[in-house]
Order: structure tokens, then sequence, then C-alpha cells
């Protein structure tokens, strides 16, 4: 809301769409040298992932056997998709609690609520092999005796650790919209007869969704990245991409896990462009209609 | 961390069917059950922990001193707090200057149509492994990689840098720059430009606009950004140990050889953690004093 | 809720902060006292599926086509681990992973460690057959009497890893490092393991690999500052392409990893030798823990890998030295007379196996390994 007041202000006391008078002409130049400097090893990942040796010594012609036998192989599949799996659950629970979570600190005072906000944001800060080791001792000492077996290590202990962290995140980037957001919205809807669910669902969750959107996708990369916690609780088998990939890399990295990223920075950056698109189009419709 | 802001509706708002208490705590509840359990319940063994002089797994917790504390504090762990804290304080900075001309070029100067691809792209590299794009900086930096083919194509001489500071700089900046633009982005998307416009009408200097419109209005953000991007450096054990040199230890991988490494001494490894978690706070108590600043003098 | 934050928490009253320190305290003593750090329990619930068997190894210990081998044999399906060092493997066991997984392959002084913490069973050897095919020298051991415990499925050596058209003469003692300091300037890796780096330069010094005296590890702590400047990093694995682009020269190197590269690489002249004056001797093995919840198909397992024919593929395909004198006799020639995997008996027994030692010596080992790499 702030933004669009912001944006609406701007077109009241300049007509023309902002032609930047004040733009400097050497942004443009280095902002490409950084998205050079950006993509440089993901170009050396993608040169080594068609070269035809196991080791980036050198080159020696052109190979797609590394993504052969990367799509052959069950080991990194099943890793990947534990990774896919594991983000998904844990970013999905993150967003619904911590937008609740977000959404409950900026509108009630409470005694201790300092001290729910200082652990809200805790995890932002505390190292994670110290979360790691502290999560498995929980898991161990407390969790797993106490409910009589019923919790083992898991893919769901991986999921519940990451929540954590993920919530911290969610609720961060959400929280500051919150400040920005004009309170009279929903207060009108709840002078309309709203129910206080009806408020939240259909007028304030709309606002919230860009930065509810963009915490997720900042939790989701941090999951995906995730070594350390996911190592401490995981159960037997059940190993994540990052896991798989560190105790590869003792033998060197090989050249099928350069073809697996290759794959994942495409696939992804296709999926992007084409919600980019999408989202474009339907605010072209909408602007038009 | 969001700054303290007033309750946006009053309880006495909602209808009077749904008691007082029922929403906050919804609201607040599940987050707050997950963190109890899985944060602060293990953050108290942690700090219980630390206060057993070294303590291995299998032997019995009786936290009895500041033993471990006190050890941190001996000369021989000094370079190693130092030198966590230059990395850190280097990257920010490095971060910032190099992030701030990308995020500025982003949100005011590409068409609004393309901006949010521009900036998907330019975080896209993070959906690879850390480990391995660190892995690939070897790669490149090495003395016969690809840096010093391109140096000697356009005539200049090699560098040496891999397994050196800059090659760690070079590393960390590289993985946490994406972070600090796509928070630069997001202040400088909600910067009021009719104030730039009627300060370059008012005969102000672009450089002169620059520092007295453009940074007091996204100062929160970069308070944010450089919190975010020194707090991950000093958790960061991947680039001091696979770009580094031969003196690389730092806090982080100093916490993680106690856990992970042969003495296995867990005491220490959780003072450490303790004493990272107070470096960090400090950080953040000097940002909530910026940020309260900004915020009451900028947006 | 009355739980201590921290003290960045903006605005909270330094006598709420107090009062919430204070109950987090007292429960602390409540509930803190005398509880087990990493106490492994044997699970009382989960016991696995028939079928199935997890384990938990190293990196190219195991592949999918011995996955798929057993699985024929036996019908079990095996889901493998990895891990990357044996205190990351015991951190994580002992911390509550112990529950999942049936075999574990620690090397020979964590086998030690284990055993004295009782997390493994005792093996039945009357359920395990080829067992008389080992070698002699691994029948018995130091740190496992009579193989009670653990199986040795792979051993080698720690040595020097040198590119032989740089190196003239080439490397053949420890000492060599120290001597050719300004040849090998940044242009060498040490291993990224405290009790190798200070082993072998108290070998070096002439004591021994395992050293706990004082001074003698003060010593070698010494000898190694001077050697520090020409040492690029400390690695286990990133000197690989390096070394083979020509930016390194040397290496210390596990012998498994030495030969692997060295047998990939044919056409190069990379050598791997295992310095004169002696060096460590590893072997990685298989042990069931007391709380492996599928025990009878961890004796399916370490049955199925103690098979010459088994064990002779993996040391082709996989490169690690085997330990099993039939597999031993199946290898092709070459392979066998492959001194760096299988080393003359001479060579053998100028090395030292290592050994845990005591928690205030892996201490001082600790502090001046700190000190070497933060100074």
């Amino acid at each position: 809301m702030a933004i669009a007041a912001v944006q609406v202000e701007c077109k009241l006391m300049s007509p023309s769409p902002i032609k930047p008078r004040f733009s400097f002409s050497w942004l443009a130049p280095f902002s490409l040298l950084m998205f050079g400097f950006m993509y440089l090893p993901i170009l050396v990942l993608a040169v080594y992932s068609v070269n035809d040796s196991r080791y980036s010594a050198e080159w020696k012609g052109l190979t797609w056997k590394w993504y052969q036998a990367f799509f052959n192989d069950d080991r990194i599949l099943t890793a990947l998709s534990n990774s896919l799996i594991v983000a998904f659950c844990a970013v999905a629970i993150a967003a619904v609690i911590g937008t609740l979570m977000a959404v409950g600190l900026s509108r009630y005072r409470f005694p201790g609520k300092q001290v729910y906000q200082g652990i809200a944001y805790l995890p932002l800060i505390i190292p994670d092999i110290a979360i790691a080791v502290a999560t498995l001792i929980f898991l161990a000492a407390v969790a797993i005796p106490f409910s009589g077996g019923l919790i083992q290590l898991s893919l769901g202990t991986i999921v519940a650790a990451h929540v954590v962290f993920c919530l911290s995140y969610i609720a961060l980037v959400v929280s500051t919209r919150l400040t920005n957001l004009n309170p009279s919205l929903e207060e009108a809807a709840l002078d309309l007869g709203a129910t206080p669910v009806q408020a939240l669902v259909q007028v304030l969750l709309p606002e919230l969704m860009p930065a509810i959107v963009s915490g997720c996708l900042l939790a989701f990369v941090l999951s995906l990245d995730d070594f350390l916690i996911a190592s401490f609780t995981a159960g037997g088998g059940a190993n994540t991409l990052p896991m798989e990939i560190f105790s590869r890399i003792r033998t060197g990295v090989k050249p099928d896990i350069n073809a697996l990223s290759v794959v994942l920075i495409l696939a992804s950056g296709f999926l992007f462009a084409a919600a980019e698109y999408l989202r474009y189009r339907s605010e072209q419709k909408r602007l038009a209609e | 961390m969001s700054s303290p802001s007033p309750p946006l509706s009053t309880e006495s708002d909602f209808p009077k069917a749904s008691p007082r208490w029922l929403q906050p705590l919804v609201l607040l509840s599940p987050a707050g059950i997950w963190l109890a359990l899985l944060l602060v319940i293990p953050t108290l063994l942690i700090l219980e922990l630390s206060l057993v002089p070294g303590i291995r797994p299998g032997q019995v917790v009786n936290p009895s001193g500041l033993e471990n504390y006190t050890r941190i504090f001996q000369p021989d762990y000094f370079p190693v707090l130092t030198r966590s804290l230059s990395f850190a304080i280097a990257t920010t900075l490095i971060c910032l200057l190099l992030g701030f001309p990308v995020a500025y070029w982003i949100a005011l100067i590409v068409p609004k149509r393309w901006r949010n691809l521009v900036v998907l792209g330019f975080v896209l590299p993070l959906w690879t492994s850390s480990l391995l794009r660190s892995y690939a900086w070897i790669t490149i930096l090495r003395p016969t990689g690809v840096m010093n083919s391109l140096l000697g194509t356009v005539g200049l001489p090699p560098l040496d840098i891999l397994n050196r500071e800059p090659a760690v700089l070079i590393g960390m900046t590289y993985s946490l720059l994406p972070y600090m633009v796509l928070i630069l982005y997001a202040a400088l998307e909600k910067l009021d430009r009719s104030l730039l416009e009627a300060a370059a009408d008012l005969g102000a200097t672009p450089a002169q606009a620059f520092w007295n419109v453009t940074v007091p209005q996204t100062l929160t953000g970069i308070a944010a950004g450089s919190l975010l991007v020194f707090i991950s450096c000093m958790g960061d054990f991947i680039n001091p140990e696979v770009l580094g040199g031969a003196s690389s230890m730092t806090v982080a991988r100093l916490v993680y050889n106690q856990f992970l490494g042969a003495t296995q001494n867990w005491g220490f490894g959780s003072a450490l953690s303790m004493i990272l978690i107070l470096i960090v706070s400090i950080a953040i108590a000097l940002w909530l004093k910026y940020g309260d600043r900004s915020s009451a003098g900028g947006v | 809720m009355t739980i201590p934050s921290h003290p960045q928490t903006p605005s909270l009253s330094r006598r709420r902060f107090l009062q919430a320190s204070a109950t987090a305290a007292s429960g602390l003593v409540l509930s803190g006292c005398g509880w087990t750090l990493a106490e492994v329990r044997p699970t009382t619930l989960s016991r696995g599926n028939k079928d199935e068997i997890y384990i938990y190894t190293w990196e190219s210990y195991v592949d999918s086509q011995l996955i798929e081998t057993f699985k024929t044999q036996t019908g079990i399906q095996v889901t493998p681990s990895l891990f990357s060092s044996n205190e990351e493997m015991l951190a994580a066991f002992q911390a509550g992973k112990s529950a999942n997984f049936s075999v574990i392959y620690p090397s020979d002084y964590t086998v030690g460690e284990m055993i004295e913490k009782r997390l493994l069973s005792k093996l039945d050897h009357s359920r395990i057959s080829g067992l008389e095919n080992l070698m002699p020298q691994f029948q018995d051991s130091a740190y496992d009497r009579n193989n009670e415990h653990s199986i040795p499925i792979s051993w080698g050596t720690t040595g020097l890893i040198y590119n032989s058209e740089a190196l003239n003469p080439a490397p053949d003692d420890w000492e060599y490092l120290w001597q050719n300091q300004q040849k090998l300037m940044r242009k060498m890796t040490l291993l990224d393991d405290k009790r190798e780096v200070m082993g072998v330069t108290l070998k070096t010094l002439g004591y021994s690999y395992n050293s706990t005296n004082l001074q003698e590890i003060q010593h070698a702590y010494e000898k190694l500052v001077t050697l520090k400047p020409a040492v690029t990093t400390f690695t286990t694995s990133a000197w690989i392409d390096r070394l083979l682009a020509g930016d390194l020269l040397l290496a210390m190197v596990y012998s498994a990893d030495a030969v692997r590269v060295i047998n990939e690489n044919p056409d190069r002249k990379f050598k791997y030798v295992i310095p004169k004056s002696g060096s460590s001797l590893w072997s990685d093995t298989m042990v069931i823990p007391k709380s492996s919840p599928n025990p009878d198909a961890a004796y399916a397992w370490i049955n199925f890998m103690l098979q010459p024919a088994i064990a002779a593929d993996i040391t082709q395909r996989l490169f690690f030295a085997t330990p099993n004198q039939a597999a031993y006799d199946q290898l092709p020639t070459p392979l066998r007379n492959d001194r760096s995997l299988f080393p003359s008996e001479d060579v053998i027994n100028a090395c030292e196996r290592i050994i845990p030692l005591r928690p205030e010596i892996l201490e001082l080992y600790d502090q001046y390994w700190t000190k070497l790499t933060s100074g």
C-alpha cells in the first residue's frame, strides 16, 4: 500500500514515467559486469559438465555422458527428490505459521512479546552447526524417548528442523511488509461484517502475498542448500542433495554433479521466467479491463 | 526485528463471539510451540553444555564452570576471532559497494516490465550447491585457471590469489551478493522518486542527490542487508576451508572442528557458539539503533 | 513464556531479563543435572524390515552395482548413507542416528573408541564365513583383539603423490618437504587431519606417530611452523584437479585416493610414495552396532563382502586394497604388483597405526593445530 501510495504520488508530480535525469551512465555496464561475476562459476560448472574428462584439469572434448550418468544415478535422484520434498514441506509449513506469527506479532501487545520476538529471529543468528547438534541432542535425548519411539529420525525430522529457520526468514520478510500496510482496509472489512478469518484471508493475505512469496523463495533456497542441519537430523538412508554432494566431494567433484547443477539452474530459471510471464500477462489483462 | 509497530487494530474491533484471547492464540501459538520445542530447548541445551568443561559425547552433563569461556580469551584464539571479524566486515563492505549500483540500476533504470526477471536472474545462481560454487572458484582462481587465462589474453600478469585472503573474500562476496542486492532492491524500489526529481530541479548534482536523498531513504535496507551478510559470513565455514590457505581458521570452522573433529570437545564448541551468538547480537543491537534512526527520518 | 531471550532484544527491561534468566537457570538445574550427553539407547520399537538394511559408509565403498548383486543374492535391499570423516560418523551416531544403521564402516582407531564406549556388538564368528581368507596381519589388531568386533574391509597408507616430471630427484622421505621448501613453495598441500599431519612431523623427528610426550608434540609443532609458508592449504580432496593441471607438484594423501587418480590418469607422470621413515597404516572395517535394527541382514552383508570374488571385484572397480588373501590372488597381475596399493612387507613394517589418545592429549593436538592454522 505504501509503495502504491508513493507511486501514485510520483505520477502526480511528474506525469511522464520517470525518465531518470539522475541516472549514471556507468550503472548498466557495471551491473552487467556483476551479472558476469555471478554467472562465471555457473559457466565453469556448465563447461565441465560436458567435458569428456572426470577431472576439471583440462578440456578433453564434448560429451553428454555425465548427464546420462546423473539421470541414471538412483542415489542422486533420490537425494534430489528428498531435498525437494523437505524444502517444499518445510517452506509450506513455515509459510503458514510464519505468516500467522508475523501478523500476530504486529498486532498484539502481550507480556513477553519482546522475548517471543527475540526468539523468533534467533535462528538467523545461531551458527548452523550449533543448531544442528542441539537439535539432534534434543531429538535423541528428549523427543525420541518421550514419544516412545513414535518419532524417528527421518525426512520428517529434517522438515521439522528446517521449519525453524524457514519460519524466521519468512516472518522477517512478511513483517517488513506489514509495517508498510494500510490498516484501514482490514478494519473496513471488519466493519462491513466480515469475520476475522474472512478479513485475514480475503483482505490481508492478498496484500501480503508478494512478501510471502519472496520469503518462501529465500527459505526454499536456504533449505535446499542446507548441509549441516540435514545431516544431523536425517535418519538412515534419508540423504538430501547437499549431504550427497558433501560426502562425494571427498573423492573430488565429479562432472555428473555439475550436470545436475546445470539442470537445476535451467529448470528453475525456466520456471521463474514462465511464472513471471504469466503474472505479467494477467496484470496486463487486468489493466486493460 | 520488525520495528515496534502499533497494533493495527485493537481486540475490540472483532465480533464478540470470539473471545479476546482466541485470535492471538491461534496466530501465535503454532509458531511459538514449534520454536519452543525445536529452538529454545536445543539452545538451552547448548548453553548448558557450554558450562561443562571438556565434555565429550557419552559423558554426564554436569554444569560446573566458565572454563570454556575463559579458554576462548587465550591469546591462541585471538587471531581466529579477528580473522572471522575482518572477513565478515570486509565482505559486508564489498557487498554493499558492489550491490548498491546493481540494485539501483534494477530498481530505477530497468523498465518495470523486466525488473522481476532481472532480480530473479541475479539470484538464480543460488540454486546450485554452495559447496560446488566454492569448488568452481578453485577452477577459476588457481594459477593455471580461468582467471589467469583471461588476464593473459589481455596482456596482464597472472595473479596467485587462490588459498589467500582475497580468494576467501571473493568466495564470500559471491555467495552473499545476491542477498544484498535483493534487500537493497526492495528498499530502492520504495524510493520516493519525486524527491530525486525535486533535488535535481533545485540544482543538486547527482552525487549530492545520491548522498542527501537516496542514501538516507534506503538506510534501513542498507542496515538490513549489511546485517544479513555479516551474520552469514560469521557462520560460513565452507569458503574459508575451500578457498582459504594454510592459515584460514575461523570461528565457524573452529566450532565445526569441536563438534566434528577428533577432539570432540562439545563443551568448548558450545561456548564458541555462544560467543558467536554474542558477536552477532552486538551487530544486531547496532542495527536496531540505526534502523530506528532511519525509520524516524526516512519513509 | 518466560524464556530468556538474548540481550539484543530491543527494549527488554533488565529486570525482566534477569527474571527470565533466573527461571531458565532453575529449569536447567532441575532438568539438567546428570543426564548423559549423546547417550546411545537401544531402540525398542523400530525393529527393521527383514529385507531392508541401512549401512553407514564412505563414499566410493559401495556402488549401485554392488547393491544390485547383493539384492539378487539375498533379496535384501541395501541403502547406504555416507559420511566423510570418522568424527562426523561418531558424532551423528552417538547423538541419535544409532537406531538406523545395521553396519557401519569405522576406521581402526575409531573402532577402538567405539568398543571402549560399548557401542559395538561382539561378532558371532560362527555366523561369518571366509574369515580365514584374511591376510595374517589382519587376523588380529591392537584396537580389536582377534577381530572380535570388526572385520577389516580395506586398508592403505598415508603418503605423497607427486608429479614425477617436475620433481627430480623424487621424494622418498618426509624430510624432503623441508629440504625442498623453495621448490615446493605454494605447490604442495597437506591433509586436513591434525593427527596425520602432526604424526608425520613427529615421525620425521624420529618420534612415534602417536606421541603423547608434551615436549615431542611441541617440537613437532615448531617444525611444522617452519614448513607452513610452503604449504598451499590443508585439504583432503581439493588437490586432485590442481595436481593434474600442474598447479601443485606434491600432495599428502591417502593411498586409496592416490591409486584411483593414478589409475584414472595413466598417461601422466604421477607417482605415489610411502616415505622411508614410515607413515600411518590405516584400515577401514565393518562393525555391527549394538543398536543394529537388523543384525541378520548385517551378517549377510558382511559375508557377502568377504566373498573373494566380490572383494576382488571391488578392488578393481573402486581401487582400495583388500585385506582378503583369496581376493588378492584373483586380482590381475598388474594390480597385484601395484606397490602403491599393496606395499612390500618392509614398507608396512615401518608404518604405524594411529591409535586413540587420551582426551587431554587430543586437546593439546587440537590447540597446536588451531595455533598452526590461525597464526
